[in-house]
């Protein structure tokens, strides 16, 4: 229920409510005044798809002249054997080996991770408006 | 949520760095940015018009940033309400606002009565109050956003509210309104 100073402010401020600003060039002074980011920006993002460009036409002649391709095979399957390698001694030691896990820990993973984390978004992006 | 004319003509400056669309959003919120500025500072008309040239800049500079979770008009008022605080702190060094004559002096030229009046009683209050007390009765803002704008919790919003009322009634009562 709105009390007698509630009733008394209203009627001063309705007539301040209703007020409006005659645009009166402002626009056209905030439009002059707009810093000229265009030019400058497309500038930059031209530069830098050049560079790309440069830096992948050097990676692909790089990749020719000193015959990449066994190398990377070799990567690729030096990776994988590594991998076997990784998975086969955890199967083999994974039921002899007895880790004491903390309840406690556990819960407090979860809750940051269920908790913490997306407040923590929601506050980064409600900040942003 | 931002309404659809103001997303798609912020897509079209944040995007394609149309300034006509620009131009299009500043028509549009001029009036309230102005005059929230106005109130803030007493009625100094020259000083209301550089902030809100600042704030606009402002936003055009960080449009991208717009996310389109609440309207463009809060994330525009409260890129005001940072514009004049810093204004405010910048100003605060060299010598306090509360007692600025000039200021005083600018507020009683050219207005009417009721304008006066409004800008007298306003230089009753402390900034955060003054601010508080504009968004929801001049600008028709409800206490939820006047806390987005403003960054002040709610319960603080509501406290400002408070007191800033009571000093305003009180000095308009004083002053044969009411009665």
């Amino acid at each position: 229920m709105e009390d007698k100073n509630d009733i008394l402010l209203k009627q001063f401020f309705e007539e301040a409510a209703k007020q409006t600003i005659e645009d009166n060039g402002f626009t056209e002074r905030v439009m002059m005044n707009l810093p000229e980011t265009d030019m400058a920006e497309s500038r930059v993002r031209r530069l830098s798809h050049l560079w790309t460009l440069f830096c992948l036409v050097i990676g692909l002649v790089v990749f020719w002249l000193t015959s990449g391709w066994p190398i990377i095979e070799g990567a690729i399957s030096g990776g994988k054997q590594m991998l076997i390698n990784a998975i086969e001694v955890f199967l083999i030691t994974a039921p002899t080996t007895e880790i004491s896990i903390n309840p406690w820990v556990v819960v407090l993973l979860l809750g940051f991770v269920l908790v913490f984390l997306p407040y923590q978004t929601i506050r980064k992006l409600s900040a942003t408006l | 949520m931002a309404s659809i004319s103001d997303i798609a003509l912020v897509t079209q400056v944040a995007v394609f760095h149309n300034k006509q669309a620009f131009d299009q959003l500043v028509r549009k919120y001029q009036s309230p940015v102005r005059r929230f500025f106005l109130n803030q500072t007493l009625g100094d008309e020259q000083l209301s018009d550089d902030l809100a040239q600042e704030t606009f800049i402002k936003a055009y500079m960080n449009i991208s940033k717009f996310r389109g979770m609440s309207s463009f008009s809060t994330w525009l008022m409260r890129i005001a309400y940072n514009v004049y605080y810093d204004d405010l702190r910048a100003r605060k060094q060299t010598y306090d606002i509360e007692d600025s004559s000039a200021v005083r002096q600018s507020a009683n030229t050219g207005d009417s009565n009721i304008k006066m009046d409004i800008h007298a009683a306003m230089a009753l209050l402390k900034p955060d109050e003054r601010t508080c007390i504009t968004l929801q009765l001049i600008d028709g803002y409800p206490i939820d956003q006047i806390s987005k704008i403003t960054g002040i919790a709610e319960n603080t919003v509501k406290s400002h509210l408070k007191r800033g009322k009571d000093k305003m009634a009180n000095y308009l009562k004083e002053n044969g309104y009411g009665g």
